[in-house]
């Protein structure tokens, strides 16, 4: 059958590429760097700098001094059991730190996100339908410039007029800082209020692409035989564009947000800089600036794994959704 | 002899009169150009251009962080510095680093997209994986480890970017190599008796290389837009001034929340208008080169 | 008169001019007329049948001519009217291609179940068993309307969208090339149920092809476009027995005959013009073995021989 075949072709391509990223992982923390002892071994307890005597034995803990293969299996092991070190900062296993905070990234990349397809979906219709006119030319000026906007810049201005100029919203973070919730409700909404300006920002870096993208894709669709056909069977234009074609257009929809998640992850990690909005990205830019490696590279391990499982997913949806894929080519007159 | 090498240059001329006259065709294209040039002039003839010497350490503190008046073009910095100056300066790096990293993407790219159109099966399997592979770890956060383990110079940021950038050229010179492989002209070139290596190199490799062009200009862009948001998050060479490093100490000194507008607008426009020109161009080579996009 | 039309000028607007795609054609039909439209391609057919439809891309631009179907001027009608009582009612087609006419997601019983409800307000059993009906016509098994359209093979495409276009009842029925990408055998089945569907049901149809032996086939009235304009038309017996234009002349001697003797292939030297700047008087003067100068001056009229045979030429008219 053909569904189950593609499936188990596209888990294992996923097992493989999972599989590859550890390795990838492993290489560029021991063996890239000119010296691999520091990005493992933390250079400093506490305040003082570590003696060669005591780094000497935490490097024989650690394995660093056993050949390469070996510490690649104890590596496997580790990641395989959730072990990803602790932090050389705060005294706190590195998938405590983020399992704390993959929560506010998910809530951030998700509405942002939301947004911005729902958003390049409806204009992308639109513009495509009316090729040429106004609202095109206008909508693909406007994503082309959106697009080349550098995505830390776009959070900053929107900060600089709507929190620091207009005062509408809060500056950083999740909740105001010192500030006494009565209840659950007082919190999702304060939450919610500083959620919103990072949000627009996420949804606007992503515009650009994913619009011009729906667009090319719709226009596509738009020009097939079959929305001719219904044309001239007499379909209103409403249906076919929002029956007819949209089906078909969201195929290629669901394997283009799966391509862009690397993006969108991108995206995240410098709206959570700009807006200290305390997300794994916003982790990974304070882990860079305190060499704190093990979170560093924990992080990095964590959402690579993510974005090819978000993958496979896409790829299954894919598969229901395309009749081609999910009947197979069986049968035939 | 003298005939034969006439009628070559004769050929490439026509061919290049006529791309020309296409592109200047082009309203983008040479919207494009125009935004280009003026940058380009800017960067490179900065030192004439600006009436302050660009320094580290030498700017009036008395005239710190001031907005834009008659002696400061676009305001002043934390130091006292010209931040008109800076921009000025900056574009260099940025546009250098913009350069080279899509050169150099762009070489790698051509070379796997050859080999895994040309010779196929294994080469292939194995480039195309590598390729997927790269695709689906996200960009920025790969760029990020490796900046953090290499250290931050001027050509590590080149490396990083470049080392991740080539996967699009890559599958855009293999799906082109697979399409010009199935033309004749190539199997009577075996026939004659030509080496791989001299069909990849004398036969492919020009026709590939306008769709190259096209993409390059693309990506010099995407590695201008890169580089700012490196520099940004403090990656870049902090003894280098490029505009995302001029982003970057505005954002540090606290210019959002003090709301030093001057210090985070313009940088960020110069980043928009020339990733923009560069996307209006390459929009336009693409349209004139590539065989899919011509139906539209 | 089922079908009227009149000094139909269709042009397309393109940056380097006018494509004079359709220049001054004239056709009528009577019902049960099956008319072939032959010609090569580009010269002109399927924009007619566009044109025919109100379906030009939007680059297309009718400027002068009316076409009038059953009575009912089709270029001056509201596109709200047209919608709702002509397109697929009275007047619908088959595609080129018709492969890539049927949506690849949606299953084809309910296609034409779509269809259907667009012009007649059934409930969806009432649908189906008119699908059901329309599938045992045009000789698919009933059952496969539950299939998707890409586990059809491509003869039972073509007749999906032939069952398709018969949803309505429709007075005429346009077909471009609906055999040019079958094969041989395949061909003949499907022009054999064209054949019935035109005894059984008196249907009219135009058949649009560049394939003679397709218009010998199935047509009883034969129209034939060269460059935008039509050289000669007429019933089909006398224009394939007795062309006169030398261009029909050309097309039709270069069928070797099973039954007959080796002759020699006379192909039409040159190629077809550019109908952005087609040649001044006739357009097909440039290739004409029998060119006088008139003809490179004055555009010939459509001139009646005898008896419903026209044709426009200089040669002959006289």
């Amino acid at each position: 059958m053909g569904m189950r075949d593609y499936i188990l072709r596209r888990a294992f391509s996923c097992v493989i590429t999972i599989f590859a990223v550890i390795t990838i992982n492993f290489f560029l923390f021991r063996v890239m760097p000119a010296n691999p002892v520091d990005i493992l071994v933390s250079p400093l307890q506490g305040m003082e700098r570590l003696s060669q005597s005591v780094r000497e034995q935490m490097i024989k803990d650690l394995g660093l001094d056993k050949p390469l293969w070996e510490q690649y299996i104890f590596y496997l092991k580790d990641v395989l059991t959730g072990n990803f070190g602790k932090s050389f900062i705060v005294p706190r296993n590195v998938l405590d730190i983020i399992g704390e905070r993959f929560v506010n990234t998910m809530v951030l990349m998700f509405t942002g996100n939301v947004v911005s397809i729902f958003l390049a979906i409806v204009l992308g219709v639109i513009a495509a339908w009316k090729r040429g006119g106004k609202f095109d030319i206008s909508s693909l000026i406007s994503a082309l410039t959106l697009s080349s906007m550098p995505m830390f810049w776009v959070g900053g201005i929107i900060l600089l007029i709507f929190s620091v100029r207009l005062d509408w919203f809060p500056l950083y973070g999740t909740v105001s800082i010192g500030a006494r919730h009565a209840n659950f409700f007082e919190y999702i909404a304060d939450y919610g209020h500083h959620l919103i300006l990072p949000a627009i920002t996420t949804a606007l870096v992503n515009f650009g692409g994913l619009f011009l993208i729906m667009r090319s894709s719709l226009l596509d669709v738009f020009t097939e035989d079959y929305i001719q056909t219904s044309r001239a069977i007499g379909i209103q234009n409403r249906t076919i564009i929002f029956k007819n074609a949209l089906r078909n257009a969201m195929l290629p929809l669901i394997t283009i947000v799966a391509i862009r998640l690397g993006f969108m992850v991108s995206g995240a990690v410098l709206t959570e800089t700009v807006f200290s909005w305390p997300g794994l990205g916003l982790t990974i830019y304070n882990s860079v600036n305190t060499r704190d490696y093990p979170v560093l590279q924990g992080i990095f391990l964590i959402i690579t794994i993510i974005v090819v499982l978000t993958n496979f997913i896409a790829d299954v949806i894919y598969g229901y959704a395309d009749p081609r894929i999910r009947v197979g080519t069986n049968s035939r007159g | 002899m003298i005939k034969i090498t006439e009628t070559k240059l004769s050929f490439y001329k026509k061919r290049i009169k006529s791309f020309v006259g296409r592109f200047l065709e082009s309203r983008l294209g040479l919207i494009g150009v125009f935004i280009l040039v003026f940058f380009i002039f800017i960067s490179v003839f900065a030192n004439y251009l600006s009436s302050y010497p660009i320094s580290a350490t030498k700017g009036n503190p008395r005239d710190r962080l001031l907005p834009p008046n008659r002696k400061y073009l676009l305001g002043t910095d934390e130091m006292g510095r010209d931040l008109a100056t800076q921009i000025m300066y900056g574009g260099r790096i940025s546009l250098a680093v913009g350069f080279l990293a899509a050169i150099i993407s762009g070489v790698i790219g051509t070379a796997v997209g050859l080999a895994a159109g040309y010779f196929r099966g294994r080469v292939e399997d194995l480039f195309m994986r590598i390729t997927d592979i790269i695709l689906v770890i996200p960009g920025l956060p790969l760029m990020i480890v490796l900046a953090a383990i290499l250290g931050t110079s001027f050509w590590n940021i080149i490396l990083v970017i470049s080392v991740i950038g080539w996967t699009g050229t890559a599958r855009v010179v293999r799906a082109q190599v697979l399409s010009l492989k199935e033309r004749p002209f190539i199997e009577s070139v075996k026939a004659i008796g030509a080496s791989d290596f001299r069909i990849l190199l004398y036969h492919l490799l020009p026709n590939v290389f306008p769709l190259i062009v096209a993409q390059m200009v693309l990506r010099i862009g995407n590695a201008i837009l890169t580089e700012a948001s490196l520099s940004f998050l403090g990656l870049g060479d902090p003894t280098i001034i490029s505009w995302g490093m001029i982003l970057h100490w505005a954002f540090s000194v606290g210019a959002l929340s003090a709301n030093y507008w001057w210090y985070i607008i313009p940088p960020g426009i110069c980043i928009t208008l020339v990733a923009l020109g560069f996307t209006f161009v390459g929009y336009a080579l693409d349209q004139i080169v590539n065989p899919r996009m011509r139906m539209r | 008169m089922l079908l009227d039309v009149k000094d139909l000028k269709t042009y397309f607007e393109t940056r380097s001019g006018y494509v004079k795609a359709v220049d001054n054609i004239s056709l009528d039909m009577e019902r049960g007329d099956v008319l072939g439209l032959a010609g090569e391609s580009g010269c002109g057919k399927t924009t007619t049948m566009l044109a025919i439809m109100r379906l030009l891309p939007s680059n297309g631009r009718v400027l002068n001519g009316s076409i009038h179907l059953d009575g009912l001027d089709l270029l001056n009608m509201e596109e709200e009217q047209l919608r709702q009582d002509v397109r697929w009612k009275k007047l619908s087609m088959v595609f080129q291609g018709a492969m890539n006419a049927l949506n690849p997601v949606f299953r084809v019983g309910d296609q034409l179940v779509q269809a259907i409800r667009v012009h007649e307000n059934v409930n969806k059993e009432k649908a189906l068993k008119r699908v059901e009906e329309l599938f045992t016509l045009v000789g698919i098994d009933p059952k496969r309307a539950t299939n998707y359209p890409h586990e059809f093979s491509g003869g039972m495409k073509q007749r999906a969208v032939i069952a398709l276009s018969l949803i309505c009842n429709p007075d005429l029925l346009i077909a471009d090339e609906p055999v040019t990408a079958l094969d041989v055998i395949v061909q003949a089945q499907i022009l054999e149920l064209i054949r019935d569907l035109r005894d059984k049901l008196g249907l009219s149809m135009i058949m649009i092809t560049h394939d003679l032996s397709v218009i010998a086939d199935v047509c009883n009235k034969a129209a034939i476009m060269y460059a935008g304009k039509i050289v000669e038309k007429g019933d089909i017996v006398t224009v394939f027995k007795h062309p006169e234009h030398p261009y029909s002349q050309g097309l039709l001697t270069n069928y070797p005959s099973i039954k007959g003797g080796k002759t020699k292939f006379k192909p039409i030297k040159g190629r077809p013009p550019n109908l952005i700047q087609p040649p001044p008087g006739c357009r097909f003067h440039p290739r004409c073995p029998y060119a006088m100068d008139i003809c490179k001056k004055e555009e010939p009229e459509m001139v009646e021989l005898e008896g419903g045979h026209f044709i426009s030429c200089h040669l002959k008219t006289r």
